[in-house]
């Protein structure tokens, strides 16, 4: 099986599609998924913030493009991800730098350090960061 | 063209990577050897169904285009069929066949693979009946005829001249690899 390492450390709405689409995509053919959420990426699974990202200053008119694209929303494709099994890791660091603790998340994340993630990564076939 | 699919997955409207997701949680629930077509309208989806089933193992069969609908088709594969099975003793390979084809000797070369399969290139001439069909369609063949049967791999073609001799053919040859190796001329039913 495929292992793919996702390090997710942006908080926009563009760079939650980036790392929801590969996630998901490897996810259905079969792959092994882990993404660690550190910094402004912890956005991406904050319970409430990843349903409300922001789209980068003088790029709203995307919104109307991601529309017409049918592109699902993010909390859709969080949601598809982990039902595919993709292992979602928040940084323990960031947290704790950020006040922020595992309740302030969405369900069935796991917190970890960086050794966690390296141990993850150690093994995959690709990885990535966003 | 008019493809037999087991199941139809509607994927139209739907943007990257939701084609590959759909397909991907569709293709778990089929049999090994369905196939199923895939409707998107997600220009990208050719490339990537194609990329899809080179990653996951699977068959893809073709693409088409009707209306501005791409309809993609996808045969669940299974690890086993990929080696050729030689269970049957009389077999014959590729280029015997294809000197059989250029030459006027009558025979006939049964296809046993699946309707989607053979739409998508079959040798001219070739007659269609799904190993998963020939225990009922048999007796459409002529049992004191020469008869090659081929498929992609060897694999459903082995089954397929075993069950043809235990009817009582008995000039039965089994073409290994198949249809997957076959680089002489195809039809296809477009």
């Amino acid at each position: 099986m495929k292992k793919v390492a996702i390090i997710a450390a942006n908080g926009g709405l563009f760079d939650a599609y980036k790392v929801f689409n590969i996630a998901t995509a490897a996810a259905a053919t079969d792959a092994e998924v882990g993404i660690f959420f550190t910094f402004e990426g912890l956005n991406l699974i904050h319970k409430e913030g990843h349903k409300n990202l922001e789209v980068p200053a003088g790029k709203e008119h995307f919104q109307e493009g991601f529309k017409k694209a049918n592109v699902p929303p993010i909390d859709e494709l969080l949601g598809m991800a982990q039902e595919m099994g993709v292992k979602l890791i928040a940084c323990q660091m960031t947290m704790d730098v950020m006040s922020l603790e595992k309740e302030h998340f969405v369900e069935g994340i796991d917190v970890g350090g960086a050794a966690t993630f390296l141990n993850f990564a150690s093994d995959a076939d690709v990885t990535l960061t966003f | 063209m008019e493809v037999t699919v087991n199941k139809v997955l509607d994927a139209k409207g739907l943007a990257c990577p939701m084609p590959i997701v759909k397909t991907k949680k569709q293709m778990t629930e089929l049999e090994p050897g369905q196939v199923i077509e895939v409707q998107a309208t997600d220009k990208g989806s050719t490339a990537d169904i194609k990329a899809w089933a080179e990653s996951t193992g699977n068959q893809y069969l073709g693409t088409v285009e009707e209306e501005g609908t791409l309809k993609h088709y996808l045969r669940k594969a299974t690890p086993e069929e990929e080696k050729a099975e030689t269970k049957h003793p009389h077999v014959t390979s590729l280029d015997e066949l294809s000197s059989k084809v250029d030459g006027d000797e009558k025979f006939t070369i049964l296809d046993v693979r699946e309707p989607a399969e053979f739409a998508f290139g079959h040798i001219p001439g070739a007659k269609n009946i799904p190993l998963g069909e020939l225990e009922q369609r048999f007796e459409e063949l002529d049992q004191n005829g020469e008869i090659h049967v081929i498929c992609r791999t060897g694999n459903r073609s082995d089954l397929a001249a075993q069950k043809l001799t235990e009817k009582g053919f008995n000039n039965v040859k089994n073409v290994v690899p198949g249809m997957k190796e076959w680089s002489g001329k195809t039809n296809n039913n477009q």
